[in-house]
């Protein structure tokens, strides 16, 4: 028995022939932040992609919160089962609903009763500090607005887990700033287990609780911020 | 100078027609304006009925080709079939075929001695076969093709990561519902209005089920009254209407028009159950594609029949074939140059596609009227109009707006950075557009070709007005054999057209094969 909330244990992942994970293992603690650090091509994305479900490992194993939820090519759980959070590289907000709309349908889709649903909304709004444009569509936004949008929908529904996938690499780097104090805020009060990723050290310095060095899809290193 | 010629083009073979028909609506017997023609026609209770029909025809076929044809665009989009490629092309089939082909097998598959009631033992189609429902029927199945192809291109254009996104705490059908549909929906939605301006535009098929609509008038008030005026008139609402749905369907879709969305970046991770899918195709196919060739070719009968009709009727099939080829390859170089201009075009570019789809959305029956109205004058027009050249000319006024919208599509995925490097590297407009945009708008300017010899092997509104006697194509022939000619013969005639249709298909398939073959 392991005490780690997320627990990847030697996955493999290819695409064709070409072998994009490598024999990688990662362990979590229930509310810690991991980074992954990597450069373009690194195999970042798969790495969250197989976590979320969405790629089934085709070696390895994945574990969240003490559950298997994949095993050697086969996804267990789907990825509604496992309960997480994503906010992709792209933030895929559904063009063709608000940002309220698109809360809505993340909770609607777990069966959230419709009174608490809107309770729940505007909490997850004001969380990520984008109240004022519950009714607004995503395309009506700048692009602090949209992530932060795509950053209330991934927490509306209180995840046990949080995957962010490089979520501000169009952002300027003022705006960024800003943005990565107020998702550490979040992650704070909150306490979910949480995966980000980034090519930026300065954004993996400022976020995370351990830094995990990407390459070739290996974990080259693995440490505490300050070690590295 | 070249495009200064195809827009010139353009407005005398396609938009003249068009205005003619309106100015001469205007125009008095006594030669002055005058809205007689419009009160006269405006004071008869039955204008209104075929008013009514015309709508309820048009409205009708937009909505069920659109049921048969968009589910089966997703299947084709999302499901795992095999053969998939040749499963869309054996789907198109309907389309390809002219309708008023498919109304014929619909006559000889309801018949009280059809295919139905051989096979079933009832005959519960007969009562049906000539009717309003009847026509709504046939131009389902001719146009259903068009629904699954917009439904198709737009659920693959939908990006997996909004899929994804949703199937972390959704089921697949509720994705699908919720996520991928409203996504794809204007795409879908300006089908079904293309298909509402298709439906309200056909000639043939309601005048076979005799089913009168402001197209069969036209052509009544024209060709057995020579009511000129009245003829004139009724074109206006057909083209009202045509011009409002086009309008919508351009404000819907916007550039979409022209540029296609772009593919999705991710493999979708959606995927339907393929058993269900593959039945859902199976029955199509059987439904719409095997069964009416099947009626067409037992009214056939016999071997030596179809040989037979085709001895009797070589000329009208040689003269169909050779005016097709010469006006698919006319009106593929000049919607080449039209089309290429409308994609570099900033201003006005909202009125050029509306026009265009405005001439293509012209039925037959308007511009044959129109055409006659224009070049039935003495001297060398009427040489003209007096020969095969009118044909041509006809099959020029209802073509080039297509190739047109279709090569536009195609130069805008040319960049313009392209022809800019072409130019800085000194080569003038001529040698950077023979050399560097035509061979990468190359698969554009064959499917244009290949579009536009269907739509002309096929074309009946126009050709059965204008063609000179003696010169009839074969759909003008087939249309007028219906009433004098045993049924096997017109079969044998219509079975020879899909023939010819379904071969420039495969071979089109063929060629669209090795191309992504060789790209890939």
């Amino acid at each position: 028995m392991n005490d780690s909330f997320l627990r990847l244990v030697n996955i493999v992942k290819r695409f064709g022939r070409r072998e994009v994970v490598r024999n990688l293992s990662l362990e979590a603690a229930e509310g810690e932040v991991v980074a992954l650090l990597g450069p373009s091509g690194c195999g970042k994305t798969t790495v969250l992609r197989v976590i979320a479900g969405l790629e089934a490992p085709d070696e390895g194993e994945v574990w969240i919160a003490g559950r298997k939820v994949a095993s050697d090519g086969i996804n267990i759980e789907g990825p509604r089962a496992r309960h997480v959070g994503f906010v992709f590289q792209d933030l895929a907000l559904w063009p063709h609903m608000t940002v309220a709309g698109n809360l809505d349908f993340a909770l609607a889709s777990v069966s959230v009763a419709r009174r608490e649903r809107a309770a729940r909304i505007t909490e997850a709004l004001r969380m990520a500090r984008i109240e004022s444009f519950a009714s607004s569509y995503p395309d009506q936004l700048s692009g602090g607005e949209q992530q932060r949008a795509a950053l209330a929908r991934a927490i509306v529904s209180r995840p046990g887990l949080l995957l962010l996938d490089e979520p501000m690499s169009s952002l300027d780097t003022e705006l960024k700033g800003e943005l990565i104090g107020e998702i550490a805020a979040l992650q704070r009060s909150l306490q979910v287990t949480t995966v980000y990723i980034t090519h930026d050290r300065a954004e993996a310095a400022a976020l995370a609780h351990r830094v995990a060095i990407l390459r070739e899809g290996r974990i080259e290193r693995i440490d505490e911020i300050a070690s590295l | 100078m070249a495009l200064g010629l195809a827009a010139l083009l353009f407005i005398v073979l396609c938009a003249l027609p068009v205005f003619y028909m309106l100015g001469v609506s205007l125009v008095g017997a006594d030669g002055a304006f005058s809205l007689n023609h419009y009160f006269r026609l405006f004071a008869e209770v039955r204008q209104l009925d075929l008013f009514l029909n015309s709508l309820l025809l048009a409205t009708a076929t937009s909505l069920l080709a659109t049921a048969i044809g968009a589910p089966l665009g997703v299947l084709l989009a999302r499901a795992d079939l095999p053969a998939k490629r040749a499963l869309r092309i054996l789907l198109i089939i309907p389309l390809a075929v002219p309708p008023y082909v498919m109304g014929l097998a619909w006559i000889y598959m309801g018949s009280d001695s059809g295919i139905i009631a051989q096979a079933t033992g009832r005959d519960f189609l007969s009562p049906l076969t000539y009717s309003l429902t009847g026509a709504v029927i046939v131009l389902s199945v001719s146009f259903y093709p068009l629904a699954m192809l917009a439904a198709e291109a737009a659920a693959r254009g939908v990006d997996a990561r909004m899929e994804e996104a949703a199937l972390l705490v959704a089921a697949p059908r509720r994705v699908l519902w919720r996520i991928t549909l409203p996504i794809a929906a204007p795409s879908i939605a300006a089908a079904a209005l293309l298909i509402f301006v298709l439906a309200l535009s056909e000639f043939g098929v309601p005048g076979l089920l005799r089913v009168p609509v402001f197209t069969t008038e036209v052509f009544t008030a024209f060709s057995a009254l020579y009511d000129f005026g009245a003829a004139t008139a009724l074109a206006v609402p057909l083209l009202a209407l045509a011009l409002m749905a086009g309008i919508t369907a351009r404000f819907m879709i916007g550039e979409r028009l022209l540029v296609g969305r772009r593919g999705a970046r991710n493999r979708s991770p959606l995927s339907l159950n393929s058993r269900r899918a593959g039945l859902a195709v199976t029955i199509a196919l059987a439904l719409f594609v095997l069964l009416p060739i099947a009626a067409l070719a037992l009214e056939t009968g016999r071997a030596e029949r179809m040989i037979l009709a085709l001895r009797s009727s070589v000329e009208a099939i040689t003269n169909s074939l050779t005016l097709a080829f010469v006006g698919a390859t006319m009106a593929a170089l000049i919607g080449l140059l039209l089309g290429y201009a409308r994609a570099r075009m900033h201003r006005f570019a909202g009125t050029v596609d509306l026009a265009m789809i405005v001439a293509f959305a012209a039925p037959g029956t308007v511009i044959g009227v129109g055409l006659i109205g224009l070049w039935n004058r003495p001297g060398l027009m009427e040489e003209i109009y007096r020969s095969r050249l009118i044909i041509l000319i006809a099959y020029l006024a209802r073509l080039i707006p297509v190739a047109a919208l279709i090569l536009a599509a195609g130069a805008r995925q040319v960049p313009a950075s392209f022809e800019e490097a072409g130019e800085v590297a000194g080569a003038k407009w001529t040698r950077v557009f023979a050399r560097i945009t035509v061979p990468q708008m190359r698969a554009g300017i064959i499917a244009a070709w290949v579009v536009s010899f269907i739509l002309a092997f096929g074309e009946l509104g126009a050709t059965v007005l204008v063609a000179p006697p003696g010169q009839a194509t074969l759909p003008a022939h087939i249309y007028t054999l219906i009433a004098n000619a045993p049924s096997g013969e017109v079969a044998a005639l219509a079975l020879t057209q899909s023939a010819v249709v379904m071969t420039l298909l495969a071979l089109f398939a063929v060629f669209v094969f090795r191309e992504k073959r060789l790209h890939s």
